[in-house]
C-alpha cells in the first residue's frame, strides 16, 4: 500500500468515527431536552399541586422531633382500635406496613408490634388529590403519625388483627422514613415453610433474617416469640421469690473453669488471663455457704464449644438455681420442677396469644406436662432404650439422638413433653457431683453367704472387703430435666465436704490451687445442698415447638456468627 | 448329592446349585425356586397363574431392585414397598411365598439400620418385615429387629 492509500484509508476512518460522533451527540442532545421537558412539566406540576392543593397542611413530612414541643395528643394503641371507639377522631402512631393505591384511594395497612389496621385515605372533603397520592408514596416501614375516623366494617378484615374497625385518614404525617429498599420482606418472613412454595414466593433463610435481625423482629412471629421470653424470665422469678429465693449477681469473669477447662472462653486480664464463667457454678455454692440458703441468679453464661448445631449458642442466658435441703436432693428436685411446672402453668394461662401466633408460623402440638413431674431413673431410661432396640453401655452418656428418641418414648408411655433423668452415671459428671450413697454390694453379700465351701466364703468375703473400701461409684445424685426430649437443665446434689470435694477434684485432674477458695468456702460449716442451670432460650423453644435455638436468642453468638 | 458354588459374572458372583440328576442351576431364583420343587413346598411358588406371576415378580423385583442397590434407592425402596403392603400381609396377597423370604433376606440390612422413626415411618414394611422374621424357620441366624408396638412419633413433629 501508499503512503497516500494508508492516509486515505485514515481520513475515511475519521470521516467514519465523526459521523458516529455526530448521531451521538444529537441523540444526548434530544435526551437532554426531553429531561429538561419532564422536569419543567414536574416543575409546573408540583406549583400547580401546591397551589391548588386545600389539603396540604393534613400531610407532609414535619421537622424531625427534636423534642420542640410537648403536645397534649393523645396517641391510641392499635389493639385498642375496637368498634367501642367507632365514630371517634383519634390520633394513632405505627408503620406503614403495606400500601396499595387504588384511584382516588389509597388502603394502608398500619402496624404497631403484632397489631395491625387497615386504614384509608380518600378522595373527600378531607383528603385532595394530592394527598392520597403521597400517602401511596410512603415507602414501606416508615413511621406515621395519623389523625383519623374510627369505622365500624361490615365485612370482617381478615387479614389485620383489629377485623371490625378501619381507620379513615384525615391527616397523615411521616416521623420517620424508611429507605425505599428494604434488604427483606417481613411477609417472606412469617410465610410457613412450604407455603406459598406453588406460587413461587420467597422465604427468607436464616442467616438472612439474623443478618438484618431488627427488621425480622418486627415480625409477628418474632414479637410474639420475645414476649414469651420475656415472660419465662418473670415467672421464673416470681415464683422463686415467692418461695423465698434470693436473687444474685455473680461475676462472669472468673479465675478457673467450673466444668472442666476445655470449653472454656479464655479473657486476657492484665497481667495474667481469666475465663469467662460458663456458670454461676461456684459463685451460687459459696452463697449457700454464706447462708443465703436458697438462691438464684439470671445472667449471661459462655460456652467456647465449637459446636454448629441447631440447639447450641456459644452466649445464652442461664436460669440459675440453688438451694439448701433437709436429707435428701429429691426436694431440691422438687423444687425445681415445681417451678418449671409454675412456669408452664404461666405460659399456657397468660400467653395464649403469643402461642398461637408463633403456631401459625410453626405448627406444633401444646405442650404437655405431669403434676407432679415423671421422674426416671437413668438406668430405666437405658432400659427403655434397650427395649427399642438401641445398644448402649449402662455407664454411657446419653447421645443426642438417644436422647431424643428416649423423649418420644417417654411422651408415648407417659404423655408428658417435660420429665426428670435421675441418678446419671457419676463418670459423665463434673467433679462436685455428689457420688450416690447406695451399692449393689449388700445384694451380693447375701448371695455369698449361701456359698457351702468355706475357700470360697473367704475368697468371697475378701472381694466384698475390698469393694466396701473401695465402693464401685457408677452412679450419682444428678438428673437431668428434658422438654420435647431435648435437656433443658442439669443438676445436682454437690459435694459440701471439703475432704471429698478435694479428693473429686484430684480425681479430675483439676489444678487445687486454682479452686482453692471454692473449697475453702466447705471447711467452716456447709450446709447439704443441690440446684441446677436452665437454659432460657432452650427452654423458650422447646415450649414453642421451634426448630433452631437461634429464633429464641434476639442477637444470637454462635462459633460463626458475632455480628450483630 | 447337590453342590454350590459361585461363578463370577462381571462384577457379580452369581450361586450355582450342581445336583447329581440333571445340569448345573445358575442364579439365585433359580436354585431357590428349585429347592422350593425339591422340598415339596410347591405352594410356595405361588397357587392360581395370577398367583406365580405375582411371585415372580417379586423374585424379580429383588433380584434387580433390591440386590447392590444404591444408598439413594433404598428411600425408593422403602417407599414404593410400603405403599404396596398398605392392604397386603405377604408380598403376593395373602399367603407366604419364596417371595417374602428373599425379600426379607434381601432387605434385612436395610432395616436393622433403620432409626425407629424410619422404621415408623414405613410402617407397613415394618409390619411385613416383623411378621417374615417371626415366621417359623425363617429368620436362623440373623439378629431380630426390635419392632416397636406403638408409634412414638404421632406427630410428624421434629
Amino acid at each position: 500500500m501508499t503512503k497516500d492509500a494508508v492516509q486515505g484509508a485514515a481520513e475515511e476512518a475519521d470521516q467514519a468515527q465523526s459521523k458516529k460522533g455526530l448521531k451521538k451527540q444529537q441523540k444526548e442532545a434530544e435526551k437532554a431536552a426531553k429531561k429538561a421537558e419532564k422536569q419543567a412539566k414536574l416543575a409546573a406540576d408540583t406549583q400547580s399541586t401546591d397551589e391548588d392543593d386545600f389539603a396540604k397542611d393534613r400531610y407532609g413530612v414535619p421537622q424531625m422531633v427534636q423534642s420542640q414541643q410537648k403536645l397534649d395528643r393523645v396517641l391510641v394503641r392499635v389493639q385498642k382500635l375496637t368498634p367501642e371507639k367507632a365514630d371517634q377522631l383519634i390520633w394513632v402512631r405505627a408503620r406503614v406496613h403495606t400500601s396499595r393505591a387504588k384511584g382516588k384511594q389509597c388502603f394502608l395497612v398500619l402496624r404497631q408490634q403484632q397489631f395491625n389496621v387497615q386504614a384509608l385515605v380518600a378522595v373527600g372533603e378531607r383528603a385532595s388529590k394530592q394527598m392520597v397520592k403521597f400517602a401511596a408514596n410512603i415507602n414501606k416501614e416508615s413511621i406515621v403519625d395519623v389523625e383519623a375516623m374510627v369505622r365500624k366494617v361490615e365485612q370482617k378484615i381478615d387479614s389485620c388483627t383489629q377485623q371490625d374497625v378501619e381507620l379513615h385518614i384525615e391527616r397523615i404525617f411521616v416521623i420517620s422514613q424508611a429507605e425505599p429498599r428494604l434488604p427483606l420482606q417481613l411477609e417472606d418472613c412469617v410465610r410457613p415453610d412450604g407455603e406459598g412454595d406453588e406460587d413461587g414466593r420467597a422465604t427468607v433463610n436464616q442467616d438472612t433474617r439474623l443478618d438484618n435481625r431488627v427488621i425480622d423482629l418486627r415480625t409477628t412471629t418474632s414479637q410474639a416469640i420475645f414476649r414469651l421470653q420475656s415472660g419465662v424470665c418473670q415467672l421464673f422469678r416470681d415464683t422463686l421469690t415467692n418461695k423465698g429465693f434470693v436473687e444474685i449477681q455473680t461475676p462472669k469473669i472468673i479465675s478457673a473453669a467450673s466444668e472442666g477447662g476445655a470449653n472454656v472462653f479464655t479473657v486476657s486480664y492484665f497481667k495474667t488471663s481469666a475465663y469467662l464463667a460458663q456458670s454461676p457454678q461456684l459463685y451460687k455454692q459459696m452463697c449457700i455457704c454464706a447462708d443465703f440458703d436458697k438462691v438464684f441468679c439470671v445472667g449471661p453464661v459462655f460456652r467456647a464449644e465449637d459446636s454448629n448445631t441447631h440447639r447450641h449458642l456459644t452466649e445464652f442466658v442461664g436460669l440459675d438455681i440453688e438451694l439448701a435441703f433437709n436429707y435428701h436432693y429429691h426436694e431440691v428436685i422438687e423444687s425445681i420442677t415445681d417451678t418449671m411446672v409454675q412456669i408452664f402453668k404461666g405460659l399456657r394461662d397468660k400467653f395464649q396469644t403469643e402461642i398461637q401466633t408463633v403456631g401459625k408460623q410453626y405448627p406444633s402440638e401444646p405442650f404437655r406436662f405431669l403434676e407432679p413431674t415423671l421422674r426416671l431413673e437413668y438406668t430405666e431410661g437405658v432400659a427403655m432404650l434397650r427395649e427399642a432396640g438401641v445398644d448402649m453401655g449402662d455407664e454411657e452418656d446419653l447421645s443426642t439422638p438417644n436422647e431424643k428418641l428416649l423423649g418420644r418414648l417417654v411422651k408415648e408411655k407417659y404423655d408428658t413433653d417435660f420429665y426428670v433423668l435421675d441418678k446419671y452415671p457419676l463418670a459423665v459428671r463434673p467433679f462436685y457431683t455428689m457420688p450416690d450413697p447406695n451399692d449393689k454390694v449388700c445384694a451380693s453379700l447375701n448371695a455369698h453367704t449361701h456359698t457351702t465351701h468355706a475357700h470360697d466364703t473367704i475368697v468371697a468375703f475378701t472381694e466384698l472387703v475390698i469393694r466396701l473400701m473401695f465402693p464401685p461409684q457408677k452412679y450419682s445424685n444428678s438428673y437431668d430435666m428434658f422438654m420435647r426430649g431435648e435437656e433443658i437443665l442439669s443438676g445436682a446434689q454437690r459435694i459440701h465436704d471439703a475432704q471429698l470435694l478435694t479428693e473429686r477434684a484430684i480425681h479430675h485432674n483439676i489444678d487445687l490451687e486454682k479452686i482453692k477458695s471454692y473449697i475453702d468456702s466447705f471447711r467452716y460449716g456447709a450446709p447439704p445442698h443441690g440446684g441446677g442451670g436452665i437454659g432460657l432460650e432452650r427452654v423458650c423453644m422447646l415450649y414453642l415447638g421451634l426448630h433452631n435455638v437461634r429464633q429464641v436468642s434476639m442477637f444470637p453468638r454462635d462459633p460463626k456468627r458475632l455480628t450483630p | 448329592m447337590m453342590a454350590l458354588r459361585e461363578l463370577t459374572q462381571g462384577d457379580k458372583k452369581v450361586p450355582v446349585l450342581h445336583s447329581n440328576n440333571g445340569p448345573a442351576l445358575v442364579g439365585l431364583v433359580t436354585i431357590a425356586a428349585h429347592l422350593a420343587q425339591e422340598a415339596k413346598r410347591p405352594e410356595l411358588l405361588g397357587g392360581s397363574a395370577e398367583h406365580k406371576a405375582l411371585v415372580q415378580q417379586w423374585l424379580e423385583y429383588r433380584l434387580t431392585k433390591v440386590d447392590g442397590c444404591h444408598k439413594d434407592d433404598i428411600k425408593t425402596i422403602l417407599k414404593d414397598l410400603n405403599s404396596y403392603l398398605e392392604d397386603k400381609v405377604y408380598l403376593a396377597g395373602n399367603q407366604f411365598t419364596l417371595a417374602d423370604t428373599l425379600m426379607y433376606y434381601g432387605i434385612h440390612h436395610i432395616i436393622v439400620d433403620l432409626a425407629i422413626q424410619e422404621k415408623e415411618k414405613h410402617m407397613n414394611v415394618t409390619r411385613w418385615f416383623d411378621h417374615v422374621q417371626h415366621y417359623t424357620g425363617v429368620r436362623h441366624h440373623l439378629p431380630p429387629v426390635v419392632v416397636l408396638r406403638n408409634r412414638v412419633y404421632t406427630s410428624g413433629h421434629h
